[in-house]
This record gives structure tokens, C-alpha cells and sequence, in this order.
């Protein structure tokens, strides 16, 4: 599937940071990787490994320094509504209610109110907001404020999600809670995703496929399928004997410095 | 149990009273001719503000503090705004505010009456610096702070660069914005008593000043009394626009005077 058609098409990127002292600093290096619609794909690193900025240029937030990202097969040139971007950080309107954050989009692309009422309101029960639409997010906790932050994405109906690390600030608990939540919303409608997280666990429960990423400079390593059935129920998953076999091998890939690595 | 401290502005009350009571007892103890007793300057407030020729002069003062103080926000915010989100702009402007803020902009005065004369407008524009100042400060700090994921999220959903300066840069910094509009208010009324102390020809600091020099102390004491009630009505009333406009966000600054 991701060899045909992909949607996002990355190509030998990388990416040059200068530094305070005038030298340069290289972020990620020759990067490659195709992904195709309606696939779940995790960058999985440790943190300072470069996965955030892989994001932020298929973003278009960012520019790479050499290569290139095709969305659709056209070159990425800047942010644009067809690539919805989830932060850890949230970055919700805080001067806008729940409701106006998950609008805002919609109004931006012309849709007019009343439609964009509804659809903010049928998305905010997706994620079991119903109830505050009038609130502000100062009044949220955290793993509300993301469920907020995916609503208003989800609104504009982006064709691809681009994740960074967004259950990276909440406690185990809110975080099991959003995995499970954002499995059965993406079940509904697959859209691609790109996800990147540090943890092991959380990119095997769901992607179709992790991306192992080593530091400085930030590389993929290996890029292994994960071959477990759908829909996922983490309980079940715990208890299977393949899903323990991805997070050992990973985990394995993970601890390797990259020179072993490379040779092996 | 309801304590007495707890009925709002009954704390404030018993301190001002306290100070009068104070004040009071000073002067008649001490007996200084340049300091009346508070009873004799309270006695000469209603004096003051029964006078048509004196309310044309604090009215007079309003106005121009008002004019110079709108005029400075609608200069100084989109210039705040554009520092923070510019490192070239920052860069052209920061030289020239550096040097201008340290300046007593009331030492400006002489210079800027021998151009524009004793008139209305300088004493705006003396007004208009100070209060600018502040104002391009927290409208910078507060245009540097905004989020930059923020503006991603907002990028993304197909907003251009100079749309997002006005619907997401400028309502972010807006409660920092509030914190700068406070303290050039507050500016503004200095500003405006002392533009009037150089530039005498109206204006509440043309009572005090005349008052001064014909040794009418209860008159001085007076005015400087409803200039300080002036600034604490401004202050209450601007503490009740910011929290409808920045009422979103947790309150910055917390000050006894006007947030009680």
C-alpha cells in the first residue's frame, strides 16, 4: 500500500541548523520514507533525534536544507489545511471557548456559522466534550485540552494528521485514554497519520508501521510493519504474545548505538 | 462568619480615612504654613468642582489626556506587535527606544513647546510619549511570548502571515497589551499634570501651580487630591474593560489599588 501512490512521499531529506557559536548542526539527515493513504505511521526516537522537525517540514512549518516532501505527489511549500497538525503543547486558542476553538477552522475556510456550529458540535461528542463547549481552556484539564486540540483539527477534515507527540504531556492514565480514543476515531474514517512519539508502547499499540529513528544526526534505522489485528483493544494487546515480541524487538533496535547498528 | 475586612472596599476605606486622620493631626501638630490640615483641603474639593472656570479645566486636561492616550495605543500597539514578531523591526526600533526611555518626558517639554507652542498639541504629544512607551514594551514582550505552535495551528487552517498578526498574534498578547495600556494610563495622568506645569494656560496642573504660587494650600492640597481620585476611578474602571476584553486569561498582575 505505501508503495503505490503515496501520500506523502519524503525524499533524502535533511535538515542544518546554524548554532549560537556560527557552526551548523545537522538535525536529521537523508531521510526517506513513503506513506500511504489511510496508513498509521510512527517516527519512534529518543528525544533530541530529529522526529519533531521531520514533522514540522511535512508540516510545511519548517524547510528542509536538501530534498524534498511530496504531499499528493506536489511539493510541500508552506502549512496548508489538507496537513492538520496535533502539538503536545495543545496550542488552543485560549481567548476562544472550546466550541470557538473547534470553529475556527471551518470559519477560516469559509464555511458559514451555522454549519460550522454543527460540526464543532458533532466533533466535540466525538471526543466526550459535549458538555463544554462554553468553557475556555484555561478551565480544562490537559488531556481535555488535547481532545479539544484533535477536535478542532478533525473540523477541517485534513487528509492528513500530523501528530507530534501528543500525549507526550499527560499522565498514564489520560494517555491510555486518548490512544484508545484516537484508535476508534481514526477506525471511522483512516486517515493518514504520522505520529511521532518517544514511546515504544504507544507506537506499536498503533501504528500500521514505526519508524526507528537514531540521534544525531537524526536517521531512520529500521522501519518495521506492525502485523496485528484490527480494531485494537489494548487489554487484549497486552496479553498478546506478537505485540510483546514488537515492543522487545524495538526496544532492542532502540538500545543499539547507531554504529552497530549500521554494521549489523 | 462574615469579618468586617471581608465587605469589599471596606479595606481600602478605613486606610484612606486612616491617612487623612493622619495627615490631619500632622499638620495641626507640626503647623507648617505649606501643609493645611486634611479638613481644609477636603473643605476646598467641593469649592473646585462647583466652579464652571475650574471643571473646564480638568475637563480641558481629560481631554487631552484621552486624545493622547487613544493616539498612543493606535500607534503603539502594531508597533509592539510588529517588534516581537520581527527581529528586523526590533533591531530598527530598539536603539531609539532604549535612548527615549530613560528621558523624563516632561524634560521634552521646552524643546517640543518651542516647535508645536504652549498649546493643545504639545501637550498631547508629551502625553503621547509617555504613554507609548510602556505600551510598545509589554505589546513586544507580549508579541514575543505568543506560542509558535499557535500560529502553526492557525497556518495550517489557511491563515496568511499578516492575518495571523491581527487574529492571533494580537488577541495572545492582548492581556500582556492590557498590563502596558495600565501603567500608560497611569502615565498619562502624570504626564498631563506636568505637561501643564511647563506649559501653563489650562488644565488641573495650571489650579495646582496657580494655587502654589498664591500660597492657597488648601487649593493645592485639593487638586492633588482629585488627581489621585482621578487616576484610582481610571485604574477601577480599566481593571473592569480588561476583564472583559483579557477576562480569558489568569490575571497577570494582581494590584490592591483597583482590583479589589
Amino acid at each position: 500500500m505505501a508503495d503505490s501512490n503515496p501520500v506523502i512521499d519524503i525524499e533524502s531529506l535533511s535538515k542544518t541548523f546554524g548554532t549560537r557559536r556560527g557552526t551548523s548542526h545537522l538535525a536529521i539527515a537523508d531521510i526517506s520514507l513513503k506513506v500511504g493513504d489511510g496508513e498509521f505511521v510512527s517516527i519512534l526516537g529518543p528525544s533530541g533525534c530529529g522526529k519533531s522537525t521531520l514533522l514540522y517540514i511535512v508540516g510545511g512549518f519548517e524547510a528542509p536544507s536538501t530534498g524534498a516532501v511530496l504531499v499528493d505527489g506536489k511539493p510541500v511549500a508552506g502549512p496548508g489545511p489538507d496537513r492538520g497538525p496535533v502539538f503536545q503543547e495543545f496550542a488552543l486558542f485560549p481567548w476562544k471557548t472550546v466550541l470557538g476553538n473547534v470553529m475556527y477552522g471551518l470559519l477560516e475556510q469559509g464555511v458559514d456559522r451555522g454549519q460550522a456550529t454543527d460540526r464543532a458540535r458533532e466533533l466535540l461528542a466525538m471526543v466526550h466534550l459535549s458538555a463544554y463547549g462554553n468553557f475556555y481552556p484555561k478551565e480544562l484539564s490537559g488531556g481535555m485540552k488535547q481532545r479539544v486540540a484533535i477536535a478542532r483539527t478533525l473540523a477541517y477534515r485534513p487528509k492528513i494528521l500530523l501528530m507530534d507527540e501528543p500525549f507526550g504531556a499527560l499522565d498514564a492514565h489520560t494517555r491510555t485514554r486518548l490512544q484508545n480514543d484516537l484508535l476508534d476515531i481514526w477506525e471511522r474514517d483512516r486517515k493518514t497519520v504520522m505520529f511521532v512519539t518517544h514511546s515504544v508502547e504507544e507506537a506499536v499499540f498503533l501504528s500500521d508501521r514505526v519508524a526507528v529513528m537514531t540521534r544525531s544526526p537524526g536517521r531512520i534505522k529500521e522501519i518495521i510493519p506492525i502485523d496485528l489485528p484490527r480494531p485494537r483493544k489494548r487489554a487484549e494487546l497486552l496479553v498478546n504474545r506478537r505485540y510483546q515480541d514488537y515492543v522487545v524487538e524495538i526496544e532492542r533496535l532502540m538500545e543499539l548505538p547507531p554504529e552497530e547498528a549500521q554494521a549489523s | 462568619m462574615k469579618r468586617i475586612a471581608d465587605i469589599p472596599g471596606f479595606p481600602p476605606l478605613m486606610a484612606c480615612i486612616g491617612l487623612l486622620v493622619f495627615w490631619d493631626l500632622v499638620a495641626r501638630y507640626l503647623a507648617i504654613s505649606g501643609l493645611p490640615p486634611a479638613w481644609d483641603a477636603l473643605k476646598e474639593v467641593p469649592v473646585i468642582l462647583a466652579d464652571p472656570e475650574q471643571l473646564l479645566n480638568i475637563l480641558s486636561s481629560i481631554r487631552r489626556m484621552v486624545i493622547g492616550f487613544f493616539a498612543a495605543l493606535v500607534f503603539a500597539i502594531p508597533v509592539g506587535l510588529l517588534m516581537g514578531r520581527s527581529r528586523a523591526v526590533a533591531a530598527f526600533f530598539n536603539p531609539l527606544l532604549m535612548t527615549i526611555y530613560p528621558v523624563p518626558k516632561a524634560a521634552l517639554m521646552p524643546i517640543i513647546m518651542l516647535w508645536l507652542g504652549v498649546g493643545d498639541v504639545s501637550k498631547i504629544l508629551v502625553i503621547f510619549l509617555g504613554v507609548s512607551l510602556p505600551v510598545i514594551y509589554h505589546s513586544y514582550q507580549g508579541a514575543r511570548a505568543v506560542e509558535q505552535k499557535m500560529l502553526w495551528s492557525a497556518a495550517a487552517m489557511g491563515m496568511g502571515a499578516p492575518a495571523r498578526l491581527l487574529r492571533i498574534v494580537l488577541p495572545a498578547a492582548l492581556p500582556e497589551i492590557m498590563v502596558g495600556c495600565r501603567t500608560g494610563l497611569v502615565l498619562a495622568l502624570i504626564t498631563m499634570v506636568t505637561s501643564e506645569m511647563i506649559a501653563r494656560q489650562s488644565g488641573v496642573g495650571n489650579i495646582l501651580f496657580n494655587s502654589l504660587d498664591l500660597a492657597q494650600y488648601g487649593l493645592v492640597y485639593a487638586t492633588i487630591l482629585i488627581i489621585g481620585v482621578m487616576g484610582f476611578v481610571l485604574d477601577v474602571l480599566f481593571e473592569k474593560l480588561r476583564e472583559a476584553v483579557a477576562g480569558w486569561a489568569q490575571p497577570v498582575h494582581q494590584i490592591a489599588v483597583g482590583s479589589a
